[in-house]
C-alpha cells in the first residue's frame, strides 16, 4: 500500500494495523474490501430510513454498517454506529437521527480517503 | 478419516471473507449466506464439516433458529457450533448456550483468539471420537471374552459332572442329555413360562451338576450290578445331600446364577410328587418345577439306556413303565407336557436296539 493512501486511510480513522491483523496480513484482502466498502448499500439506507421515519430500517441499517466498520477497524464510524445503535434498541429515534451529520461527515470521510 | 471442513453461516460478505481468509490456510471453508442455506448444508451431510461458524443476526433464518434446529436433532453432541455475534448481550448468549453452543465469540473478530478457540475445540471432538471408537472395539472385545469364560464355566462343570458319571459305568451322554431334555422341555412347552432365556440356560446347566454328590459313593455300591440291600440303599440315597453340600464348597459358583439351581436340583431330583421321595419327603408344588424336571429326564434317561444293573427298555415300555408310576410318582402336568414332546426326546436314544449309551452324536432337532 502506497505511503499516501496509508496517511489518508489513517487520517480518515481507520485503525489499518488492526484490520490488517483481522486479514492475517494480507494487504491485498483488506484492500479488496475497502473498495467492496465503496459498494456496500448500507450507509444509503440508513440515509433514507432516517430521512422517512423509518426506526426498525434504521435500526437494520444501521447495525450491518457498524459491523462491516468493525470489521475494517474503522474506528470513527464504528463508535459513532455503536452509538446510534444503541440508541434506536432504547427507541430514542430522534437522538439517532441528531447524529446522522457526524456519521455522514465520518462516512464521507472514510470513503474519500479510500478513493484517494 | 475425519472432517475438517468448516462451514461459515453470515450474511455479511465481510464477514465470511474474513474469516475464510483465516482458516482457509488450515481447514477446507464452506460458505453460507444465511441461516436457512446453512442448515440445510448441515442437514445435507453432517459428517461433513467439523465445525460452525455461525452468525445470529441474518434474514431468512437467525443463527439461534439454526442453533434450536441443530440442538433439537441431536447433533451438537458431535459438531461444535460457535456463536459469533456483534452483540454479546446476555440474553442472547444464555439462550445460545441453553442451546449448546460451543462457545460465544463477539464481533469485530481477533483473528489468533477465533483460531485458537476453533482450534482447540475441533481437535477435543476428534479425540472425542477417537476414543469412542477405542471404547466401542475394546467393549466388543470384552463381550467376546465375557462370552468365551462363560463357555469355559459351561465346559468345566460339564467335564466335571461327566467325569464323575464315568466313575458309575456311564459316558458323559448322560448329563449331556439330562441337559438336553430339561432345556427341550422348558423351551417347547409351557414348563418355562415366565422363565427368562438365561434362566433356562442356568437350570439347563444346573442340571447337568444333578448327580455330582455321587462321587461321594463308595464305588462298591455305586457299581454293585445286583439289587443294593436296605443299608447300601440309604448310603446311594445321600449323595442328594452329598451334592447340595460339594456345590456349597465351590466359591466361585455362589456368584454364578446357576448355583440356587444347581443346589436344589442336585439335593431335590430324587423328590416324588405324593411326598414318598427323598431327602426331604417334599411333595406337589414344594417341590420346584426344575428339580421335578430333571428328577423325570433322569428316570428317563436311564430306563431308555443300559445301565451297570440292567438293560435298555424299548421306547414303548420306558413310556408305559413311565406312565403306570413304576418308577416314582409324577406331577401329572408334567407328565402331559412331557408325553406331548417325547416323540422329539426319543430321537436320543437308539430305542429298543439294546445298545449301551456309549454313541454320542444323537441330538434333538431344535425348531421350535
Amino acid at each position: 500500500m502506497e505511503m499516501n493512501k496509508r496517511e489518508r486511510l489513517l487520517a480518515a480513522g481507520i485503525d489499518l494495523d488492526s484490520a490488517l491483523e483481522r486479514m492475517m496480513g494480507n494487504e491485498a484482502l483488506l484492500e479488496r474490501f475497502l473498495n467492496r466498502f465503496l459498494d456496500d448499500p448500507n450507509y444509503g439506507m440508513l440515509a433514507a430510513a432516517v430521512e422517512s421515519g423509518d426506526a426498525e430500517g434504521a435500526l437494520t441499517a444501521s447495525h450491518t454498517l457498524k459491523g462491516v466498520c468493525g470489521n475494517l477497524s474503522m474506528q470513527r464510524l464504528f463508535d459513532l454506529l455503536t452509538r446510534q445503535v444503541a440508541a434506536l434498541r432504547a427507541g430514542d429515534f430522534a437522538a439517532a437521527r441528531e447524529m446522522m451529520p457526524q456519521i455522514s461527515q465520518a462516512y464521507a470521510e472514510v470513503t474519500d480517503a479510500i478513493r484517494g | 478419516m475425519y472432517s475438517d471442513t468448516i462451514l461459515i453461516i453470515d450474511d455479511d460478505l465481510f464477514n465470511r471473507g474474513i474469516l475464510d481468509n483465516l482458516f482457509s490456510p488450515y481447514y477446507a471453508v464452506e460458505e453460507a449466506e444465511n441461516g436457512r442455506v446453512g442448515l440445510d448444508k448441515i442437514l445435507a451431510s453432517p459428517e461433513h464439516y467439523c465445525a460452525i461458524l455461525l452468525d445470529v443476526v441474518m434474514p431468512e433464518m437467525d443463527g439461534l433458529e439454526v442453533l434450536r434446529r441443530l440442538n433439537d436433532l441431536g447433533y451438537l453432541e458431535r459438531l461444535p457450533v460457535f456463536l459469533i455475534t456483534a452483540e454479546a448481550v446476555e440474553s442472547t448468549m444464555r439462550e445460545a448456550y441453553r442451546l449448546g453452543v460451543m462457545d460465544v465469540i463477539s464481533k469485530p473478530i481477533i483473528p489468533y483468539v477465533v483460531l485458537r478457540r476453533v482450534n482447540s475445540v475441533v481437535e477435543l471432538f476428534r479425540a472425542r471420537k477417537r476414543l469412542g471408537a477405542v471404547v466401542q472395539q475394546q467393549h466388543s472385545q470384552l463381550l467376546d471374552q465375557a462370552q468365551k469364560i462363560i463357555e469355559l464355566n459351561q465346559g468345566m462343570l460339564e467335564a466335571l459332572s461327566a467325569a464323575i458319571e464315568f466313575r458309575n459305568g456311564e459316558s458323559g451322554e448322560h448329563v449331556r442329555r439330562i441337559h438336553d431334555i430339561t432345556k427341550f422341555l422348558l423351551t417347547h412347552t409351557p414348563l418355562g413360562e415366565g422363565l427368562s432365556e438365561e434362566d433356562i440356560e442356568s437350570i439347563s446347566l444346573a442340571a447337568v451338576m444333578h448327580d455330582v454328590g455321587k462321587i461321594a459313593i463308595p464305588d462298591a455300591i455305586l457299581n454293585k450290578p445286583g439289587k443294593l440291600t436296605p443299608e447300601e440303599y440309604e448310603v446311594m440315597k445321600t449323595h442328594t445331600i452329598q451334592g447340595e453340600h460339594l456345590l456349597e464348597k465351590i466359591p466361585q459358583l455362589k456368584d454364578h446364577r446357576t448355583y440356587r439351581y444347581a443346589c436344589d436340583i442336585a439335593r431335590h431330583h430324587h423328590e416324588r410328587w405324593d411326598g414318598r421321595g427323598y431327602p426331604d419327603g417334599l411333595k406337589g408344588e414344594e417341590i420346584s418345577i426344575w428339580a421335578q424336571i430333571v428328577s423325570l429326564a433322569d428316570v428317563y434317561d436311564a430306563l431308555s439306556c443300559k445301565r451297570v444293573y440292567k438293560d435298555a427298555f424299548p421306547r414303548e415300555k420306558v413310556l408305559q413303565m413311565i406312565r403306570d408310576g413304576e418308577c416314582g410318582v409324577f406331577n401329572p402336568a408334567l407328565l402331559e407336557y412331557f408325553f406331548s414332546v417325547e416323540g422329539e426326546l426319543s430321537k436320543l436314544y437308539d430305542h429298543g436296539e439294546k445298545k449301551s449309551d456309549e454313541k454320542g452324536d444323537k441330538t434333538i432337532s431344535e425348531g421350535k
